[in-house]
């Protein structure tokens, strides 16, 4: 039952500024993910969970208790690495019970922890191997077992997932989630891969150049995204983000008005943003239609992704059914789905909202 | 008519300079100091070689400046190895704390290495020198000790002398090896440690220790085999004194061989000290249990 709070956490290293002012709240038995490009800070604030990284500026509480000055050893979290971090000369039943071994639980007490979190996670077989002998999914496994057999107040990952194969990697998914839902610990999970924040966390916090861009449900950061930046980096194929004037009140788009409800006091300039999903395919000379040439036609499958230029150098991209066919050079027109645009204000990247 | 060579012909013709090389420079030598260990050979009289069987090693096994030499062999290469070993990981560690001008000190350390022997151990007599020397001036201005030692004129500290000179020169080696194994240990893996609550006692015990299991094993097997047949820096230092109480075997199979012109005698003592150190590198290496984790995986 912990929640975690971050106020006002800074980091540098040297003068390179990574993490800027960071306020962020977790709710205890939460899974909440880090989602951002490289470089983000995400990592680096994990590792400042973690008591890793020392914060240049800021604090770190768990629960009502400030962790931020104490050793990683004593915040009682559990951290899942990238590279596993198995201990390669231990076997894996001492892997799992280090951090009780550390701690100075007996061995009786121990040995039954190890087989009950071995058991949960089907590695009973595997307790006298060396970390050498397993196959990457065991190593996981194994990762994992070490997490919880401590029964620690916050789990932290660090990409837990992405060394492993993409068949492996959609299983795991799943497993992380129901262990998530079983145990009920809060936990931080930091990834760059969208489709993992999207289908395991409960909240998914948008990182970017350090700063928080967004907080809210998977949902809210794919429905409503705060920002271009939230808009731009969340989707596939990303959202198409696209110049827009208001002309006597009206939205138009390479000159062609859009019947697009305007919230008042927005600027005269606009982005519209509009997800290759919500935009189909008409004939020129349409309403509520922007005509073009089509430009570049991909199959992905069950669908096909239609890139129209509207304007020179100003390509849509829609997403419609395999079936749909076309042709480069076609002259076509792109229709954005009214219920499904998004405006943003190009001077701040804000979403503009009614 | 063309000539032409079969593909096992052209192998042959390329391992023949290592064939060659190894054959006169290591199978040649091996050989003739077996062979003159079962011969009376006086240097003065090339001519005049008759077989003796094994009537050096008797002589060399019945000697008791040999089994002099022997015991303190043993505790010249002991107390050398063990000191290297624990000083080199010591400094190791020292040196990979990452550190601005690390580097640096990274590179000096070198310096014991290349420097040659010969310069070293002159070096270290004017040091030792118990009337001008600047290690007596030292402790004395200091304070440690109140009456000049006579560093390399008495038994035990002619010997902890030459021991301090091979630790000094040899360690360096050790730094090297272990800090290049240091640097291939995972960070994550301290990470991992750290967050399971383990102290810095408790990580250098249960990562970097068995981390540095095996190269520790083939470190202290060489350091052993080349300190066991260390000459000339005892030679330099203090030519086996005083009296005979820094004789190694080495320096015992020099005398017999050089001194008393009895060559197959110094070459019995070689044929020995070859088979000792055979015998004791086979076991430890079987101890240590150097390569079987990786036959295990």
């Amino acid at each position: 039952m912990t929640d975690l709070v971050v106020q006002g956490l800074s980091k540098s290293f040297g003068s390179n500024q990574v993490l800027k002012a960071l306020d962020l709240t977790v709710p205890s038995r939460q899974f909440v993910t880090l989602l951002g490009p490289s470089g983000c800070g995400k990592t680096t604030l994990l590792r400042m969970i973690a008591g890793l990284e020392k914060a240049t500026a800021g604090e770190i509480r768990f629960g009502d208790r400030r962790v931020d000055m104490l050793p990683p050893g004593e915040r009682n979290i559990a951290m899942v690495f990238q590279s596993y971090a198995l201990y390669p000369t231990m076997d894996v039943a001492r892997n799992i019970g280090y951090g009780l071994e550390v701690r100075g639980t007996p061995k009786p007490e121990r040995t039954e922890k190890i087989g009950a979190v071995a058991k949960v996670l089907e590695i009973a077989h595997l307790l006298l191997r060396k970390p050498k002998q397993l196959s990457g999914g065991q190593r996981q496994r194994v990762a994992l077992g070490r997490a919880m057999a401590r029964r620690p107040d916050i789990f932290l990952m660090d990409e837990p997932l992405s060394n492993l194969d993409a068949k492996l990697r959609a299983t795991m998914r799943g497993e992380l989630r129901r262990f998530h839902l079983d145990l009920g610990t809060t936990t931080v999970y930091v990834t760059h891969d969208q489709l993992e924040a999207m289908t395991m966390s409960d909240l998914v916090v948008v990182m970017n150049e350090g700063v928080v861009q967004q907080i809210g449900t998977p949902e809210e950061v794919y429905g409503k995204p705060a920002n271009l930046f939230v808009a731009g980096f969340i989707g596939t194929p990303p959202m198409n983000l696209i110049p827009a004037k208001v002309v006597d009140g009206v939205v138009t788009v390479a000159g062609a008005p859009l019947p697009v409800p305007l919230p008042p006091g927005a600027p005269a300039e606009l982005i519209l943003g509009v997800r290759p999903q919500d935009v189909t395919m008409a004939a020129p000379g349409d309403a509520g239609a922007v005509p073009g040439k089509v430009w570049m036609v991909e199959l992905i499958g069950s669908e096909r992704l239609i890139e129209v230029e509207i304007a020179p150098k100003l390509r849509v991209t829609a997403e419609v059914r395999a079936s749909h066919r076309a042709a480069m050079d076609d002259l076509v027109a792109i229709r954005p789905d009214p219920a499904h645009i998004h405006l943003f204000d190009p001077a701040t990247g804000l979403a503009i909202r009614a | 008519m063309r000539f032409r060579l079969s593909d096992r012909q052209v192998g042959v013709l390329f391992m023949l300079p290592l064939i060659l090389a190894v054959g006169i420079f290591l199978v040649w030598p091996i050989a003739e100091a077996v062979r003159l260990s079962f011969v009376r050979y006086n240097p003065l009289r090339p001519d005049d070689q008759p077989f003796v069987g094994l009537d050096n090693y008797l002589f060399v096994l019945e000697d008791p400046l040999f089994w002099e030499s022997f015991w303190q062999a043993i505790v010249w290469t002991g107390w050398s190895t063990v000191l290297q070993a624990v000083i080199g990981v010591g400094l190791a560690l020292l040196l990979h704390q990452p550190l601005k001008g690390m580097n640096a000190f990274r590179g000096l350390l070198l310096f014991p290495y290349i420097v040659p022997t010969v310069v070293i151990a002159l070096n270290w007599r004017w040091l030792f020198n118990s009337e001008i020397g600047i290690v007596n001036h030292l402790l004395l201005s200091v304070g440690l000790i109140d009456e000049k030692i006579a560093w390399l004129s008495t038994p035990s500290m002619a010997m902890a002398s030459a021991i301090m000179l091979n630790v000094w020169k040899y360690t360096p080696f050790v730094v090297i090896v272990v800090l290049a194994r240091l640097q291939t240990i995972p960070t994550e893996l301290y990470d991992a440690a750290k967050v399971d609550g383990a102290g810095v006692l408790r990580r250098f015990r249960d990562i970097t220790l068995p981390q540095l299991a095996e190269v520790l094993a083939v470190v202290i097997v060489f350091r052993t085999i080349w300190t066991f047949n260390k000459f000339e820096e005892i030679y330099l230092l203090t030519r086996g004194g005083p009296g005979t109480s820094t004789y190694n075997l080495a320096l015992y199979a020099f005398d017999q061989s050089i001194a008393n012109l009895r060559m197959g005698v110094g070459a019995a003592a070689g044929v020995i000290m070859l088979v000792l150190l055979l015998a004791g590198s086979m076991l430890y290496i079987r101890v240590s249990g150097f390569g079987r984790e990786d036959k295990a995986a």
